[in-house]
């Protein structure tokens, strides 16, 4: 058995990666300002390399991952999933912190002062959240659990506040923080529970002390249950699902695109992973067991919620960060159905669909990232249209990113959606896939939108011009995120065969 | 050698093969492919000088060169042609199979399929399209770097598709052709998209043309399923071994006939659907030439031709297929003598001499019926082109009471001339190569037994009547009689000099072309007295041995030695074929004679005898129901159009208000007027956000733990 501590070094290189960031960004030269994006993605292609090392490097035992969580091998696929996606999120978050503060003071006009800057710090919450979210994957216990979802959480409260320097900014931060933390406590108290009916924190143990209990009484119990809703609707914040949903919208909308883009994926992400963890804690495998059904009903009713208010949200909007919010809350109505259909299909579809949507929601806030309108951010989806005329590249990517997450053959999102579906019909649950079919027939109604005014509208944006931003950074984002979601799909076996494994669940007790 | 190929092609799917020492190696022929390859190539090179905007005639000459070399590709494969014929695998398609048995498999693959009918078919196309391109190159000039490009292409799209049609070795290779020809002449249907009447043409060709394109469609799967193949060889062997299932109780193989039926008339505009072959018109002139007179409508034809053994399974068709093609000849005589617009005049003969053909392949003809295609296709190209010289000299004219005299105009003889020839080929004037063919088919309808063809070969001879009036009524106006014109309304620079109008007559690539087609179109009559190969006691020589290698060959005139003479009907107490030679020649000299005498010697005559016909009530419809197409276009507006129309609408404004007014706004809405109720919780004040989750929290709770105090303890976790 390998000390854990080894299995935590790609967590280890994004703190350093952090602290590199947080020092870095007060210096005065401009040009280490200027590198932070390029510390960050050495920092996640080195904790890439490292999560590939420290699972694959042969030893003596033979290699069964980090045998003291719940999937040994989740880690291995999250760290990648994380690290690609949070690669292409510092594209797009590439110089838009404190822009007009550097522009300033390049220009001259202000003397730089380490204590206005926010450049450094921003890039270091950026760094401690994806690593929160790795932490999440390899969590053993419910203080693991809940440490990594809130390291994954807190810093993007930061973030939303320093990425834009107005009131609506800060608003949307303070609100995210307030309510998070209200959903902290229900998760905190959903915990305690967990632990007064069980009496350990360790999942595995909890685990078969519930199993042993719904042996003898035919249930895990009325106090297990509660405990493990409560956790379940504490997550479901972060996943933005219903009924924790709410600050979506307002949150998505008042962040910056590059934040928005952010929070639409790292914390949704976390949220998902930390659902699979939680649930396994009742003896729910892949070769047996099954949801108390309070669960079940209550994330069926969570997901069909979810992915319908999320849908209709987007339908009535004109303002295309506020549309995107919604729909990807829809996004994470769909991925409980994977949660649903449970350990193997439903969990490994969970994992790729987590990267073909987190790459295709990249692409379209990287497109917005990458388009200003007078100064500031587009607001409204008719201005997209005639994009194709100025900026056929951009009005592309954002055809190809809105066609994935609708779920467009041959796209990623076609896939992960089809994945999904799937393992939505073999568990059983006909019903909520044909709801979701019809939630994905309606999202068509705006994603097509976000599909035909670039290409084929007419620049008749109300006398909005529409012009580049100035940095280079996500307009490569949305380039790349738009190759791979076409060419992604050819991996889509290796990947398949990867999430499988990463899913499987160990049947040894670790504390041996 | 066709037999061998198929054996190898069989013991792939479980079928007992032909022994491997029986298969005989065939002469490689793969260039044959160059027929289809080479319009493919021309239409990428023309796209490639569309897209470098291109200013000179080199898309005509692209084109132009590449059908030239298929048609020679094709001779070639005529010249190394080997009865019975081949099969050319070109590309692997499909190849599918499921099972041991027959009927477990699906094959289609891109192979030519060579036999005398094939070749026919496709050295004519060729040849005619090489020819027509020629001529399209100064014909079109006026859109030199506009729509130059795109209009060579059209047509290199339209070889492409119906090289596909003729030479597939299976249905649906012939089906993509089918569509591909259907789309090629949509294309250039509406090649002049600026003009609305050509928009609603090309849109009126492409939805006529679907109706019959299901036929084909249905007919293809019910061959599938009835005979377990689509490839021609196998049908035949399946056919002639009985070794078939009929499916769906036993009527697939009667509507099998009736659907390739519907999709030959649809393509071939006969009685319902010719409604668009009129209108196709609005199409540049060389397109109508080439698609909608000599080769695309004669698909219906080929495709008759080519599955007739599945037509003689059920006699009652062919019937059908004969009053089909009878009655639309007539009809459409009947409308072309009363139009004015001497190119629709020309379709409503095509039409009508189409209705020739489907009534010889329903008497048993298939012989008459491929001779008067091939003749057919050389005289209405003439007459075609020279309508076409004229619109493009006059500006667009086309109406022959504003044209007259045109033979004597300097530059236009050669118009007036080979136009002539063409129109008594048309009017079967005897010795003409029309005469011959038309005779092969009007003597047949008096021979072959069936209901009523009696009255139908008299109503066919009659129709030939009309068709010699109304031709000559076309030549007699324009090229005959003084010299008077008026220009149309499509003038362009340097028509006009100092106000006055001056046609300018057609150059070298018109008239040369004219010449060659006209002569073709003289010449096409020589092969009615080559002997032919394959069998001494046929009739009709050449055409005759190129239709009998082929699946049509069982409509093969016999040789009517006195073995036959027994069931011989009789015309006027003579042998009805020799009995046609003189019946058909007089009624077409009465009705040139009527047309001479109307429209050239006294002109004022036909006003007189038209207002005459006019001011009678008991005759006075019968002019203006022709003149207005007998109401067809009407009776559609009213039985099929409105009624569609009318349900169009339903649906549109079921969508409108119940679909998206109850349903999609009504969804919408209800979430906004919640909202509202909800106005203090969604202010997006942090307080009411943080109320309405920990409300949603403690519902869900509540729920739950209810749920759980009904559930508990029996439900099984």
């Amino acid at each position: 058995m390998m000390d854990r501590i080894w299995f935590l070094l790609p967590e280890l290189i994004m703190l350093t990666g952090a602290v590199v960031c947080a020092v870095s960004g007060l210096s005065r030269d401009v040009g280490v300002r200027r590198a932070l994006p390029g510390i960050a993605i050495i920092t996640l292609i080195l904790a890439y390399a490292a999560s590939g090392f420290v699972y694959e490097m042969p030893s003596d035992e033979a290699s069964v991952g980090d045998a003291a969580a719940v999937f040994p091998w989740l880690a291995r696929m999250m760290i990648p999933i994380a690290s690609v996606v949070g690669v292409v999120l510092v594209l797009v978050q590439s110089g838009f912190v404190d822009r007009s503060y550097e522009d300033a003071v390049a220009a001259g006009r202000l003397q730089f002062d380490p204590l206005r800057s926010n450049r450094g710090e921003f890039w270091s919450f950026f760094l401690l959240s994806l690593g929160g979210l790795m932490l999440t994957s390899s969590a053993s216990d419910l203080i693991w659990l809940f440490l990594a979802l809130e390291l994954t959480s807190l810093p993007t409260y930061v973030m939303v506040a320093i990425g834009r320097k107005d009131r609506v900014a800060q608003e949307a931060a303070m609100k995210y923080f307030f309510l998070g933390a209200m959903a902290a406590a229900i998760l905190l108290l959903g915990f305690g529970l967990l632990y007064g009916a069980t009496g350990t924190m360790n999942f595995a143990e909890m685990r078969d002390v519930l199993s042993a209990r719904a042996g003898e009484t035919g249930s895990i119990g009325s106090l297990a249950t509660i405990g493990l809703l409560m956790s379940v609707l504490g997550v479901a914040y972060k996943l933005a699902a219903a009924p924790m949903h709410l600050y979506a919208a307002d949150v998505y909308d008042g962040a910056a695109a590059p934040v928005t883009a952010f929070l639409g994926f790292v914390p949704k992400a976390a949220g998902a992973v930390g659902l699979m963890l939680l649930l396994s804690i009742t003896g729910w495998t892949e070769s047996g067991g099954s949801l108390p059904p309070a669960v079940l009903v209550t994330l069926w009713v969570i997901a069909v919620m979810t992915m319908t208010l999320g849908n209709i949200g987007a339908l009535l909007q004109d303002r295309v960060k506020r549309m995107l919010g919604y729909s990807s809350i829809s996004h994470s109505g769909y991925i409980l159905i994977g949660i649903i259909a449970g350990p193997g299909a439903g969990y490994s579809a969970v994992l790729i669909y987590l990267l073909a949507y987190g790459l295709g929601n990249t692409a379209t806030f990287a497109v917005l990232a990458s388009l200003r309108s007078g100064g500031q951010e587009l607001e409204r989806v008719d201005d997209l249209a005639g994009l194709r005329e100025r900026h056929p590249g951009l009005a592309w990517a954002m055809a190809i990113s809105a066609g994935s997450l609708l779920g467009f053959p041959p796209l990623f999102g076609f896939w992960g959606k089809l994945l999904l579906f799937i393992a939505g019909v073999a568990s059983g649950h006909l019903l909520i896939v044909i709801i979701a079919g019809i939630n994905s027939a309606i999202s068509a109604w705006y994603y097509l939108r976000l599909v035909a005014l670039p290409l084929t509208g007419q620049g008749e944006g109300a006398g909005v011009t529409v012009e580049r931003s100035s940095s280079v950074g996500p307009r490569y984002a949305a380039i790349l995120t738009c190759v791979a979601l076409i060419l992604g799909p050819l991996l889509l076996m290796p990947m398949l065969d990867e999430a499988d494994h990463a899913i499987t669940q160990t049947t040894s007790v670790s504390e041996e | 050698m066709m037999q061998s190929i198929f054996a190898i092609q069989k013991s792939g799917i479980g079928v007992p093969a032909v022994p491997m020492e029986e298969v005989v190696i065939a002469a490689d022929l793969s260039w044959a492919g160059l027929i289809l390859l080479l319009p493919l190539i021309s239409l990428v090179l023309c796209g490639v000088c569309a897209a470098m905007r291109v200013k000179s005639k080199a898309p005509a000459m692209i084109t132009a060169a590449a059908l030239a070399g298929s048609f020679v590709t094709s001779v070639a494969l005529y010249l190394n042609y080997v009865p019975p014929g081949d099969v050319i695998p070109l590309l692997d398609w499909m190849n599918l199979s499921w099972g041991e048995s027959r009927f477990d498999a699906f094959s289609a693959n891109f192979a030519l399929y060579i036999d005398s009918l094939s070749l026919l078919w496709i050295m004519f196309v060729t040849g005619l399209g090489t020819l027509i391109t020629i001529y399209a190159s100064e014909y079109m000039e006026p859109d030199l770097g506009k729509g130059y490009a795109r209009f060579f292409a059209g047509v290199s799209v339209f070889l492409f598709a119906m090289g596909c049609l003729v030479l597939s070795d299976n249905l649906l290779m012939l089906y993509l052709g089918w569509e591909g020809v259907g789309f090629a002449s949509y294309w250039l249907i509406g090649y002049y998209y600026q003009r609305p009447s050509a928009v609603a043409a090309a849109k009126k060709a492409f939805i006529v043309n679907r109706i019959g394109d299901l036929g084909l469609a249905l007919a293809v799967y019910l061959i599938w399923v009835t005979f377990g193949t689509v490839q021609y060889d196998e049908l035949m062997s399946v056919l002639q071994a009985n070794d078939w299932r009929p499916e769906f109780e036993g009527w697939s193989v009667t509507a099998i006939p009736f659907l390739l039926m519907l999709a030959a008339f649809g393509k071939s505009a006969q009685l319902p659907l010719y409604v668009w072959l009129p209108d196709a018109m609005e199409g540049p002139t060389p397109v109508s030439a080439l698609i909608h007179a000599a080769t695309m409508v004669t698909a219906g034809i080929y495709l008759v031709a080519r599955t007739y053994p599945l037509f003689l399974m059920e006699p009652v068709s062919l019937q059908v297929v004969a009053w089909v093609g009878g009655l639309t000849a007539l009809l459409a005589a009947t409308i072309g003598m009363a139009q004015f617009d001497i190119k629709r005049i020309m379709a409503y003969s095509t039409v009508s001499q189409l209705g020739y053909m489907f009534l010889g392949l329903g008497v048993l003809t298939t012989y008459g019926a491929a001779y008067h295609v091939f003749t057919h296709a050389f005289f209405k190209a003439v007459l075609f082109l020279t309508c076409g010289a004229i619109m493009h000299g006059f500006a667009g004219q086309l109406d022959l009471r504003k044209l007259s005299g045109l033979r004597h105009m300097k530059g236009w003889r050669i118009t007036a001339w080979t136009m002539l020839i063409g129109c008594l080929c048309l009017a079967g004037f005897p010795f003409t190569s029309g005469y011959f063919s038309k005779d092969a088919i009007l003597a047949e309808a008096f021979v072959t037994q069936g209901p009523g063809f009696e009255i139908l070969g008299w109503i066919a001879i009659v129709t030939a009547g009309l068709t010699a009036y109304y031709t000559f009524r076309v030549w007699f106006r324009v090229c005959a009689g003084p010299v008077a014109f008026e220009p149309g309304d499509e003038l362009h620079d340097g028509d006009a000099h100092h106000g006055e109008f001056h046609p300018h007559a057609p150059r070298f690539a018109i008239n040369g072309v004219l010449l060659v087609i006209a002569i073709g179109a003289l010449l096409a009559a020589v092969p009615y007295f080559l002997d032919n190969q394959a069998d001494e006691h046929l009739a009709g020589g050449w055409i005759a041995d190129m239709v009998h290698d082929s699946t049509a060959r069982e409509g093969l005139p016999a040789g009517h030695g006195d073995v036959d003479g027994a069931h011989h009907a009789t015309i006027l107490g003579m042998d009805p074929h020799a009995a046609m030679y003189y019946i058909s020649g007089v009624v077409g000299l009465i009705g040139l004679s009527f047309a001479a005498w109307l429209h050239l010697w006294r002109r004022s005559d036909a006003d007189a005898l038209s207002r005459w016909m006019r001011q009678r009530i008991w005759i006075g419809w019968l002019p203006r129901a022709m003149e207005r197409k007998w109401y067809v276009d009407e009776i559609y507006h009213g039985v099929v159009r409105a009624p569609l129309w009318i349900l169009g609408h339903m649906c549109h404004a079921f969508d409108r208000f119940i679909i998206d007014g109850l349903l999609v706004d009504g969804t919408a809405r209800l979430p906004r007027t919640l909202a509202r109720w909800l106005q203090p919780l969604q202010s997006g004040v942090v307080q009411s956000i943080a109320l309405a989750m920990a409300g949603g929290v403690a519902i869900i709770l509540l729920a739950m733990a209810l749920f759980m105090q009904f559930d508990w303890p029996g439900g099984a976790h």
